[in-house]
């Protein structure tokens, strides 16, 4: 019998028990559906993170620490030289030393603000790093030939009253800081003019500069006592692309005894992050995959009940001469259309299903920030929108996988229709 | 010329719960090709399984059965299912079409089994059909014929292979004795015309009477052969 014309009599079959074949056509449907739903949900989450955190983290800037990240106050400082070497490495394009300062309270006339830090740093050097990030400005712009008592002031730290600015480029305003301890913290007084105030960009990454204020290197070493020191808290090194970070990091670590030096390397982050939304996504969608194993055994049992009343049908048709094979395939034929039409409804609702679900949760997140958030900003509801990812792999993987689980249980009861003993068939009433 | 049918030595036994039925006890007949020959006996006497054996559909515990010389019980079962699509037409008491098929549609079955087209299959079963008179017919399903069109769709769909040998079991045994006559006639007519083999089962005498040959059967022995009036006839 050709293949046509074999599919075309299992179709003809599962017409006739439409009711029948709906009902287990749904079991397929309501599997590859919650594949699809949570594939597709899990991909776009995934997108999601990784876009927050390439937002977060500059991919292609590294952080050399002193020690561990957590080592405190035992940490050592770094010099100039050390600096050089870490800008000689091929990948690095450029690396720069600041040093940050805790505890920071600036003050105009009446108006008092506070900041996380106060970084020094090497304003031409540091521009050139971070330079999509500092380059707008509510106010004045990045000094190009930095006083010794210019400062940049973060967006959070100038409009946290949003009714009136703390300051304005140009006004001159005194800065508290944290100088060291004896049996009291000593804090001192300084000077410094407003040259510019950072456009708000809210990204929540390690390194949010809408709460930092940037001063000249040479002034914070001035304040610490270390003029003449070249030394500085941290290295931020810029290499030539994120591809190439882990190796600038293993070359970087190699320039100083062991142990000493940590690098921030963001790429290892999002990989890591990204691995662990890989595994939970891939966990989901076994749960959803069980669903589709108990449709195949609603689909055996079925079709166990489908040959038991056909017996006689089969046994008259293998009477006037038809194979073994041939019925195999009326049977398995039958169960790969059900397959087939379960899985491809599944997909088209699967989608359907995860575009409600981001919808419906992106509405009460939105809710929920409007009133939980700390800091509510425009970035973290983005980052809340989960937009479903169309998956090619995952689409044609849950039709595979959909179509396999029907074949494969449908071959037992299909095996058993096309073994029956006609004479025995054609009795049975 | 060797015999369309040879059947040697053929016994079968059945397994009923703990005890064994013989149905057939050593039968063994030849029949040559266009002969019209009935198996005449009463009922429990073997006929049908003895129809069951020739057609390949049972296989024997001894003997075996030679269609146009062949040995069916050694091909494996797709060969044997070939023997049965191509060789053998097999027409039953209670018709046995299939109940969700056009008339049509039953008689291209065999045709559609053996690799035909769609459309060369409608064409020649449409012929059948006309020949057997149900031209006007064809398009209804089973539940809706008589049962006389039923059994004249069952011997369309059993002869639209062109097999050596129409095997009818009880064709008329589910029919009244008008309509059986009819289909009697019929399988007549077929047999004249195209000169297939018929083995016809029956426990009507007079339906036996009308065949080349009866062969008498008997708690699944032969008891005698005898020709049938319709050689008497010629």
């Amino acid at each position: 019998m050709r293949l046509k014309q074999t599919v075309g009599i299992a179709w003809q079959n599962m017409k006739h028990r439409r009711f029948r074949t709906t009902l287990t056509t749904l079991g397929v449907v309501i599997g590859v559906t919650a594949i699809i739903a949570l594939a597709s949900l899990g991909e776009g989450f995934r997108f999601a993170v990784k876009i927050r955190m390439e937002q977060g983290f500059e991919l292609d800037v590294l952080t050399v620490i002193p020690g561990s990240l957590f080592a405190g106050l035992s940490r050592i400082r770094f010099t100039d030289a050390q600096i050089e070497n870490v800008s000689q490495i091929p990948d690095v394009e450029i690396a720069t030393g600041i040093m940050q300062m805790g505890n920071v309270t600036l003050y105009n006339g009446d108006k008092k603000a506070s900041a996380f830090v106060a970084t020094a740093v090497n304003f031409t050097e540091f521009k050139q790093i971070y330079s999509n990030r500092l380059g707008e400005y509510t106010e004045g712009e990045w000094p190009k030939r930095p006083q010794n008592n210019s400062i940049i002031l973060g967006y959070n730290i100038n409009y946290h009253n949003e009714t009136a600015p703390f300051a304005h480029a140009g006004d001159n305003i005194t800065v508290k800081l944290l100088k060291g301890f004896t049996l009291y913290p000593i804090y001192e007084y300084y000077n410094f003019t407003v040259t510019g105030i950072l456009q708000k960009k809210g990204t929540p990454g390690l390194t949010n500069f809408d709460y930092w204020v940037f001063i000249p290197l040479e002034t914070g070493q001035k304040i610490y006592g270390l003029e003449g020191k070249d030394y500085a808290d941290l290295i931020f090194a810029r290499v030539s692309s994120p591809d190439v970070s882990e190796d600038a990091a293993k070359q970087i670590e190699e320039l100083f005894p062991p142990y000493q030096v940590s690098i921030l390397v963001p790429i290892t982050f999002i990989r890591q992050v990204d691995n662990i939304l890989n595994l939970v996504q891939l966990f989901l969608t076994s749960i959803a995959a069980i669903s589709l194993l108990v449709a195949g055994i609603g689909i055996m049992n079925i079709m166990t009940v489908s040959v038991m009343e056909r017996t006689r049908e089969i046994g008259i048709i293998k009477a006037i001469g038809a194979k073994e094979r041939t019925i195999l395939t009326m049977f398995l034929g039958e169960a790969l259309l059900i397959g087939l039409m379960g899985g491809l409804i599944g997909i088209l609702s699967g989608y359907g299903f995860a575009q409600l679900f981001s919808i419906i949760l992106s509405r009460f997140m939105t809710r929920q920030q409007s009133t939980d958030t700390a800091f509510p900003s425009p970035e973290t509801q983005q980052a809340t929108t989960v937009n479903p990812v169309f998956s090619l792999e995952w689409t044609i993987g849950a039709l595979i996988f959909g179509v396999l689980i029907c074949v494969i249980f449908g071959w037992y009861p299909a095996r058993k229709a096309a073994k029956l003993d006609p004479v025995k068939a054609l009795r049975y009433e | 010329m060797a015999p369309i049918l040879e059947v040697k030595d053929v016994t079968k036994t059945y397994r009923m719960g703990n005890v064994y039925v013989s149905a057939l006890k050593g039968v063994s007949f030849t029949i040559e090709e266009g002969e019209f020959v009935a198996i005449l006996g009463p009922s429990g006497s073997g006929k049908s399984t003895l129809l069951h054996v020739i057609g390949g559909i049972d296989r024997p515990n001894e003997g075996t059965v030679f269609i146009d010389s062949v040995d069916i019980f050694t091909l494996n079962s797709n060969r044997l299912a070939e023997v049965r699509l191509h060789k053998i037409g097999f027409v039953f008491q209670f018709f046995n079409l299939l109940s969700r098929l056009t008339a049509l549609k039953n008689v291209e079955l065999p045709l559609i089994l053996a690799d035909l087209t769609e459309k060369e299959a409608t064409e020649k079963a449409q012929k059948l059909l006309e020949l057997v008179g149900l031209g006007e017919r064809m398009h209804h399903r089973p539940t809706e014929l008589s049962g006389g069109e039923q059994q004249r769709v069952a011997i369309a769909r059993a002869l639209i292979n062109d097999p050596k040998i129409v095997l009818a079991d009880e064709p008329t045994g589910n029919l009244d004795t008008k309509t059986g006559w009819e289909i009697v006639e019929l399988m007549k007519r077929l047999n004249t015309e195209k000169g297939q083999t018929f083995i016809t089962v029956t426990h009507d005498p007079s339906i036996a009477e009308h065949a080349d040959r009866i062969i008498y059967l008997k708690d699944g022995s032969i008891e005698g052969i005898k020709r049938g009036v319709r050689k008497n006839e010629t």
